[in-house]
């Protein structure tokens, strides 16, 4: 290592290093971090590339290297296909159509890439407070919406204002308020929150699709942002927009990123997947948004289009009462777990697009995740044991789901492992307003609903860059979409400390614990993680597709 | 003529006023509620119940209806609650791509239906009769959507002569839109085939076998006249009370289609804004739908009449 390297990191542990920062430098000097963790956690915590570059040198890995990209000829507009969506305004988004399409306009403080580092984005740095209840970040100066005015940090602070309120879709509610939420000056945004959050950058970033940045006038009163021109900081500026139907965007100049390739983009709507593969197949689109790996498969050895397949943490919960019914022991639970054969379920349902679960939502690839705990494979033989045990050997259960890409095919795929260990299972499929509203109509939502009530239910998550949510909604004993109705104060205890945990040994520690946990409980059968899949027109350069529906378009061209 | 035409105006309006009353009331039987609708099944209850009280469909139905009923009167159809903008600005461009591929359905498919009727009535019993049958019957079995991804993979996928999409990009002239609509057109012409040419070819037979018929032969008329002036004219009666209901079906009822076509009409708007309890959409959409079906009904009743004496006398006295 060079003097200047060490000077370097000695200063900035000395001035601009935090007790956080100087913990994570001292993991990766201790070596409990490897390269990938330290990248992701460092880009979470804010640190700037140059510090990054020299903490990576000062332990003698090499430093940052950047994915060449494709060159591409400038100009040309791209067609592209999204399923049917609702509302477009951002705190009412909740669909992918949707917010592919006001993704496109709109942008995001941070940005949450296809590895789960959170990097920056319109905020290019953060940092955290001590026990990382209050975060600042610093915006980027120099970026300008699409009506010519420069953003700054009212803009931010109007805009998380409208996310926390009423009637809000974003969820950010729980973790701060309107009056958490300030300027300090012009390019500084502080945030103070309801409790600590060691991954609070995250909920920043596209994942939380709905807190587009928007200029403060509009922000200031929700449902303008569609009226007023969708006006945004991204790549491309709306031209036209027909709800329900399509959108044109052209090229924004006065882009942060650089002048986009593409002078244009065209989005047309579809409703139902049939139409949008054979609307790519016969040349009127050259991208589609999302395609089942099943839809997504006659693309894949075609020289006319290219295959994506992006792995996410995106995955199927087969939820299982815990409280009430055939399923209330852990045994029996443990028992249909142990039935299932997941490489080969994973083949066979998902085309191998995806990585095998745990029961946990712990994906392989979230830093926190504890390498060390042992995946659950098949064995019909400890199932029947399981079952004799807890005297349940004519087990008899309903799997609930909605006809939903896989859903099917995967609730069927369970009901044939099942059978080999002696248990029958029954599907019951419904149409997704019935699985997803109260049951009668307008009884109260949370104590009805199938999708949250029923013995056993197959419900999907979206891609994340970290559990939190997870673990927050579907396992805490107070998580509103907690199906199985867990409940384990030790688990909930664990989880509370990861959530609030900064560093990385205290999150992997409890991970590890959790995962024990759940494995014993098995509330909740995760047997895949899925790859998001779609596929283009080979004639389209550098898109790379994101787990969360986004379609990004800044740097893509046309061949 | 003129007070049949009233009262056949009069007895629309009143279907029109107990259709919107339907649509409402069959509404609270269907599933989802606007909020969980617009923020999803992911959407905590507190932010649901924000928005149903901001949209105002948390108040009772009938409150609901009168405020739409209300605005209908001044000429209003209303707002639609998921999109938070004017029904009307929602539903014209959709009835405009709805008309525009029923008038192309329509050209191509009811001379066709009508010739195919006409010749196989004129064969009955031979082989041409028999095809014209047996293929009209098998392409009305065949669900559309099945029909359309045939026509799709060979017209638009295998021989690449025809868009797979319906809808012409903006400001194409007219011949590229008629382009764009031929595939869905073609499919919709497969299916309606066997029902009209069934229909005009039992009218020929029927009036083939009559005595005007024979007099009319007996008197020395060239086979062409006879069919033409007597045989035809009676023979299409039934074909054109048939022809009327389709264009409801044409105009409202493609959901199917135009879901495969890509084709944003008026059938998929409501089936969609009844899906996600959209209710002033629905029930505008529905209305709309409606005031096409009665005109074009109305329009049927009247060239019905104009063709037969019987029912206009009839309807006069």
């Amino acid at each position: 290592m060079d003097r200047n390297t060490r000077r370097t990191v000695e200063e900035y542990r000395g001035t601009d290093a935090g007790s956080l920062e100087n913990n994570l430098i001292d993991e990766l000097v201790n070596g409990e971090l490897d390269r990938q963790e330290f990248l992701q956690r460092a880009t979470m915590f804010g640190l700037s590339v140059g510090a990054i570059g020299a903490l990576l040198r000062y332990v003698g890995e090499p430093e940052l290297a950047f994915a060449a990209s494709e060159a591409v000829r400038a100009g040309g507009t791209i067609r592209v296909g999204l399923p049917a969506g609702g509302s477009l305004e951002p705190y009412l988004l909740n669909d992918g159509g949707a917010l592919a399409l006001a993704g496109i306009p709109g942008e995001y403080l941070t940005f949450t890439n296809p590895q789960a580092k959170v990097v920056p984005w319109l905020a290019t740095g953060w940092k955290p407070n001590k026990d990382a209840s209050v975060w600042t970040f610093q915006l980027r100066k120099g970026v300008k919406f699409h009506n010519g005015k420069e953003m700054t940090s009212a803009d931010v602070v109007a805009s998380m204002k409208q996310y926390v309120g009423k009637g809000s879709n974003a969820g950010l509610s729980p973790f701060f308020d309107a009056s958490g939420v300030s300027a300090a000056g012009k390019y500084t945004v502080v945030f103070r929150l309801k409790a600590p959050l060691g991954a609070f950058p995250y909920l920043m970033s596209q994942t939380t699709y709905q807190a587009i940045i928007q200029p403060a006038s509009i922000a200031a009163t929700p449902g303008a942002w569609v009226k007023s021109g969708m006006i945004g900081t991204g790549a491309f500026k709306l031209k036209s927009l027909v709800e329900k139907r399509s959108a044109e965007l052209v090229r924004h100049t006065a882009y942060w990123g650089g002048r986009p390739p593409l002078d244009g983009v065209k989005v047309t709507y579809f409703t139902g997947s049939a139409p949008l593969v054979l609307a790519l197949r016969g040349g009127q689109i050259d991208l589609a948004m999302q395609l089942s790996p099943q839809e997504a498969q006659p693309f894949k050895n075609n020289s006319k289009f290219k295959y994506y397949a992006q792995p996410t943490s995106a995955h199927r919960q087969l939820c299982m009462r815990t409280d009430q019914g055939v399923l209330r022991d852990a045994r029996v639970r443990r028992a249909v777990a142990l039935a299932i054969n997941r490489p080969q379920q994973l083949g066979k349902v998902m085309l191998g697009a995806g990585e095998i679960g745990n029961d946990t939502p712990f994906w392989k690839q979230f830093a926190s995740t504890d390498p060390s705990i042992n995946q659950r494979k098949q064995n019909i033989q400890l199932a029947k044991a399981l079952l004799k045990a807890a005297n349940a050997e004519n087990l008899k259960f309903n799997i609930t789901t909605w006809n939903f890409l896989d859903h099917t095919d995967h609730a069927a795929s369970i009901q044939a492992y099942a059978r080999e260990a002696g248990i029958e299972v029954g599907l019951e499929v419904m149409d997704v307003s019935k699985y997803y509203d109260s049951e009668p109509a307008g009884a109260d939502y949370a104590t009805t609903t199938p999708w949250l009530n029923r013995t056993c239910s197959l419900t999907e998550y979206g891609w994340r860059g970290v559990p939190n949510l997870y673990l927050s909604r579907c396992y805490m004993a107070t998580g509103d979409w907690n199906a199985s109705h867990y409940k384990n104060p030790k688990f909930d205890a664990i989880s509370k400390t990861y959530l609030e945990a900064p560093d990385l040994p205290t999150q992997r520690k409890a991970t590890k614990q959790m995962s024990g946990i759940l494995l014993q409980d098995t509330p909740v059968i995760t047997d895949y993680f899925i790859n998001y899949t779609t596929a283009s027109s080979s004639k389209v350069k550098n898109y790379v597709p994101e787990g969360i529906s986004h379609v990004r378009l800044a740097k893509v061209g046309l061949a | 003529m003129t007070r049949f035409i009233l009262k056949r105006i009069g007895l629309a309006l009143i279907t029109l006023f107990l259709l919107s009353v339907i649509v409402f009331a069959i509404s609270t039987i269907l599933p989802g509620n606007v909020g969980r609708s617009v923020l999803g099944p992911f959407a905590t209850q507190e932010s649901v119940d924000a928005l149903n009280e901001q949209l105002g469909t948390n108040r009772p139905i009938i409150e609901q209806y009168w405020d739409w009923a209300s605005g209908l009167v001044q000429g209003d159809l209303g707002t639609s609650l998921t999109l938070q903008v004017p029904a009307w600005d929602l539903l014209q461009p959709a009835l405009e791509n709805s008309l525009k591929l029923a008038l192309v359905a329509f050209l191509i498919c009811v001379p066709v239906s009508i010739v195919g009727g006409v010749i196989a009535g004129l064969r009955y019993g031979g082989i041409t009769d028999k095809g014209i049958t047996i293929a009209g019957i098998s392409f009305a079995a065949m669900p559309e959507f099945v029909t359309g991804i045939i026509l799709i993979l060979i017209f638009g996928i295998w021989l690449g002569w025809l868009p797979v999409t319906a809808q012409a990009p903006e400001g194409s002239n007219l011949l590229t839109q008629v382009k764009y609509l031929l595939l869905p057109a073609l499919t919709l012409t497969l299916v309606l085939f066997g029902y009209i040419a069934r229909i005009t070819r039992a009218g020929m037979i029927d009036a083939l076998d009559s005595d005007y018929t024979r007099t009319a032969y007996l008197k020395g008329l060239p086979s062409s006249v006879v069919v033409r002036k007597h045989v035809l004219r009676n023979a299409l009666l039934p074909t054109i009370a048939v022809v009327a209901v389709q264009v409801g079906y044409l105009v409202g009822g493609l959901v199917a289609v135009e879901v495969l076509f890509n084709y944003q009409g008026i059938g998929l708007l409501i089936y969609e804004s009844a899906r996600e309890k959209d209710l002033p959409l629905l029930t505008a959409g529905v209305l709309v739908v409606g005031i096409v079906y009665l005109i074009v009904t109305l329009i049927a009743d009247i060239l019905y009449a104009m063709l037969n004496p019987r029912i206009r006398f009839g309807t006069a006295e």
